[in-house]
């Protein structure tokens, strides 16, 4: 088996799921990781499917460009390299970032957590409050590299924040195993 | 006593109601011994429960000394027919368990838990828990009743693959 990642993006409506997934099991593939998201009516979705050698990503492409058209969706299918490891070693952690919306706020804390060589996992940011008291709010998950000082990288933040004029915190976020 | 192997998903025992341990002697004596030495087994587990290693009885060892989150600690303690008298204050923390690899989520449990079970010596128990400790017991008795985790994620967005760690 060959893996797959497939997107497609476009307006939301019923169906969408449903009718990427039939394409794909008529194609012998399996569905393995898959994420969608929903972001003011605009849907995306990503899954990582195992599909037969014997078809290529393009072949797949074009089985689902009936699907897409019919849906106004953009599809696009892509070979994926399984000897890639499926998540980043280090602590995970947690940071959240809310205050007066400006610009750069995402920028400006991606780069100190990139700096450090943090690798950003998860994000989500909204828009709240009044249009004109508009707040931003963001929540990261980020892989820190083994032996970085979490801590550190949360005073490190703690100052970007208040340069910002916004509020940040940074919290260990390790499951406990049970 | 034997390590015992730890099961995952999709062993079907995990899914199932476990039956009550009839009769506290010899051979449950054996079952907390293995629960215990397997527990062991792995460094960072803080509870097992009878399913886990493949028994479909109503037990669960807990210990959750030296965690980093435990208010109350008990220290080592197998329960036999644990019945959950009282559970209150839920907070949201993430989760795993031995039984689901590469999987965590995001679960709302009870922090002060009030437990009654028998100990191993055939002895009535009744246990105020509070914290982490709750939230063992928790997840144990849940095993007793073939609930996962997985059941109780607040929503598709609590979900998160496991963290590579070495």
């Amino acid at each position: 088996m060959s893996h797959y990642a497939v997107t497609a993006i476009g307006a939301d409506r019923p169906g969408i799921v449903a009718a990427v997934t039939g394409v794909l099991m008529e194609h012998g593939c399996n569905l393995e990781d898959t994420s969608m998201t929903i972001l003011r009516g605009h849907f995306a979705m990503m899954l990582v499917v195992a599909g037969p050698q014997t078809s290529s990503a393009s072949d797949l492409e074009v089985a689902l460009s009936d699907v897409a058209a019919g849906l106004d969706l953009v599809v696009a299918v892509r070979a994926m390299d399984d000897t890639v490891p499926s998540s980043p070693e280090g602590e995970a952690w947690t940071v959240a970032v809310y205050g007066a919306d400006r610009p750069g706020i995402v920028h400006r804390v991606t780069s100190t957590l990139a700096a450090v060589g943090a690798n950003v996992v998860e994000l989500t940011t909204r828009v709240i409050g009044t249009e004109d008291r508009p707040v931003y709010a963001m929540v990261l998950g980020v892989t820190l590299p083994p032996g970085t000082d979490g801590h550190a990288v949360s005073n490190d933040l703690s100052d970007l924040a208040r340069e910002l004029g916004v509020e940040c915190s940074m919290h260990p976020s390790e499951a406990d195993i049970l | 006593m034997p390590v015992r192997p730890v099961l995952r998903l999709p062993e079907a025992v995990l899914k199932e109601q476990a039956a009550p341990v009839p009769v506290v002697g010899g051979t449950t004596r054996e079952l907390a011994v293995d629960l215990v030495d397997t527990m062991r087994a792995s460094p960072a587990c803080v509870g097992l429960a009878a399913p886990q290693i493949g028994v479909g009885l109503r037990a669960f060892v807990v210990d959750v000394t030296g965690h980093r989150k435990a208010g109350s600690c008990h220290g080592m303690f197998v329960l036999f027919n644990p019945e959950l008298l009282l559970a209150h204050g839920p907070i949201v923390a993430r989760e795993g368990c031995m039984s689901v690899p590469d999987l965590t989520g995001d679960v709302s449990r009870a922090t002060r838990v009030v437990v009654r079970g028998t100990t191993p010596e055939g002895d009535d128990r009744v246990m105020q828990v509070d914290a982490f400790e709750a939230r063992a017991v928790l997840h144990e008795l849940d095993h007793l009743d073939g609930v996962l985790f997985l059941d109780r994620v607040g929503s598709a967005s609590s979900l998160f693959p496991r963290r590579v760690y070495r």
